[in-house]
């Protein structure tokens, strides 16, 4: 590890502690239990790849394996925490969930079944393959989370300013890493790959320290951001929680039964007169 | 670099999306803030826009267009013209906020109920798209200037029908959810 990367790998873990110790202190993980899991499996992976980079050395198969997985590691942790979020609010409202759960299964499931069809089909090689997965995953994730807040948006409820917060972290972090993931990608399967094929293996030594820059490069950015997201959740995380409230007042079934009708029967009528509004 | 330069700007635009739905909106149902008619009613007007109409559909009457036609220069009657279109357009506007607090209220009652029928969600969702839709399509031929503004009258008319019917209905709404809540604390 050059000293950059010493100085991202410290930087980036400093952050990972410090959001650790404001969830726990502030006991977030009673609220928001998966969240909690998500930032210390973040920490943890940290720790555990610092651990292989020593005593196996930055560049030993054994630190390669170690970094996809606590990558795919980390991706099913934010799934957790992203699903937390989904059923955080919208559970109080039972009407709306019995609706809207399906939907985001669905839209989830959608997602999913397009990274798996999309990893599939590329080769398996210099990590395209995780490269590609966590692509989608990130797709996936900032899908979901928009899916989420249109909902919310729709239907007049709104996030808790530390949800909200966690929610839009969540997706910073993914919107860098789909373009950072992307761009990479993008390079080693597009332009660089024919340079890859076993005939040109006399080129791979001169090819070593630019595929070296432009892995520093993005790797600082995805640090950098992810930085960036850490400090968003550390700051609002640095005043104690409120206490939790109450769910809303429900109103009586038959009042959904008896309006919901009649007001979409209205608004029926309404787009009526502004179809024969515009005959000619 | 096709697909870098279809994800790329997609995502920004997803993130910014996600951003703007992420700040936090005035009129937005906070749990636990209350019984929902008190608080969420106030939020709520059902109709206010059409209650200018008479006052708008004599500045937009027919007979003073033709009069302005008859006796004004032509130059001042077609800015005469223009500006009455320009107020038509934001009388439009008007009825369009009407319609989307009449929405809304649906929208309300639906987060607030304990079951929620499937069809009459996407029903509602697809009325106001449509509407969304309608409503160019006339603002356009409003701009345009062939929509005889006459027209928006009964359109006027409907909603404000629709504006009384919907605050007879909230009132019988807060009368309910009232007993509910008197019964509930055991008064």
């Amino acid at each position: 590890m050059n000293q950059l990367e010493t100085l991202l790998a410290w930087s980036t873990m400093a952050f990972e502690a410090a959001v650790c110790g404001f969830v726990f202190a502030r006991r977030a993980q009673r609220e928001l239990p998966f969240f909690a899991a998500y930032t210390a499996v973040l920490f943890a992976n940290s720790i555990g790849i610092w651990i292989v980079y020593r005593a196996f050395g930055f560049d030993s198969q054994m630190a390669y394996y170690w970094y996809w997985i606590a990558l795919l590691l980390n991706a099913v942790a934010r799934s957790l925490a992203i699903a937390e979020l989904c059923w955080y609010k919208l559970h109080d409202y039972r009407g709306i969930w019995e609706l809207v759960w399906r939907l985001l299964i669905c839209v989830s499931m959608l997602f999913l079944f397009h990274a798996a069809f999309d990893t599939w089909g590329q080769p398996n090689r210099l990590a395209i393959y995780s490269l590609t997965l966590d692509r989608d995953l990130d797709i996936a994730s900032v899908g979901i989370l928009g899916v989420l807040l249109l909902i919310h948006n729709y239907y007049g409820l709104s996030l808790k300013p530390l949800q909200r917060t966690i929610a839009a972290g969540i997706c910073f972090i993914c919107a860098v890493d789909v373009i950072v993931d992307s761009t990479v990608q993008k390079l080693f399967t597009g332009y660089l790959f024919p340079l890859f094929a076993a005939n040109r293996t006399p080129l791979w030594a001169s090819l070593e320290p630019e595929i070296a820059r432009v892995k520093d490069l993005f790797g600082t950015i995805h640090l950098l951001c992810f930085m960036a997201a850490m400090g968003i959740w550390c700051y609002a995380l640095r005043r104690p929680l409120p206490a939790p409230s109450e769910g809303p007042t429900m109103l009586p079934a038959e009042v959904y039964r008896e309006m919901s009708p009649a007001i979409n029967m209205r608004l029926a009528t309404f787009n009526n007169r502004l179809v024969e509004l515009l005959k000619p | 670099m096709n697909d870098l330069i279809i994800v790329v700007p997609l995502v920004i635009a997803l993130f910014a999306v996600f951003v703007l739905l992420l700040i936090p909106r005035r009129k937005s149902l906070k749990a636990g803030s209350g019984p929902f008619p008190f608080s969420h009613t106030d939020a709520i007007p059902t109709a206010k826009h059409y209650g200018y109409f008479p006052q708008i559909r004599r500045a937009l009457s027919a007979e003073d267009s033709q009069y302005l036609l008859e006796t004004a220069p032509p130059d001042v009657a077609k800015r005469a013209l223009r500006e009455r279109r320009a107020v038509a357009r934001h009388f439009l506007q008007g009825l369009h906020e009407d319609f989307s607090n009449l929405a809304r209220l649906g929208r309300v009652i639906a987060a607030l109920s304990p079951e929620v029928s499937r069809e009459q969600e996407t029903e509602r969702l697809i009325l106001s798209l449509k509407f969304q839709l309608l409503y160019v399509l006339v603002w356009l031929r409003l701009s345009a200037g062939n929509l005889p503004l006459q027209q928006l009258e009964q359109l006027t008319g409907l909603v404000g029908r629709l504006a009384t019917r919907m605050d007879a209905a909230m009132a019988q709404i807060s009368a309910l959810s009232a007993d509910r809540l008197s019964s509930g604390l055991g008064v």
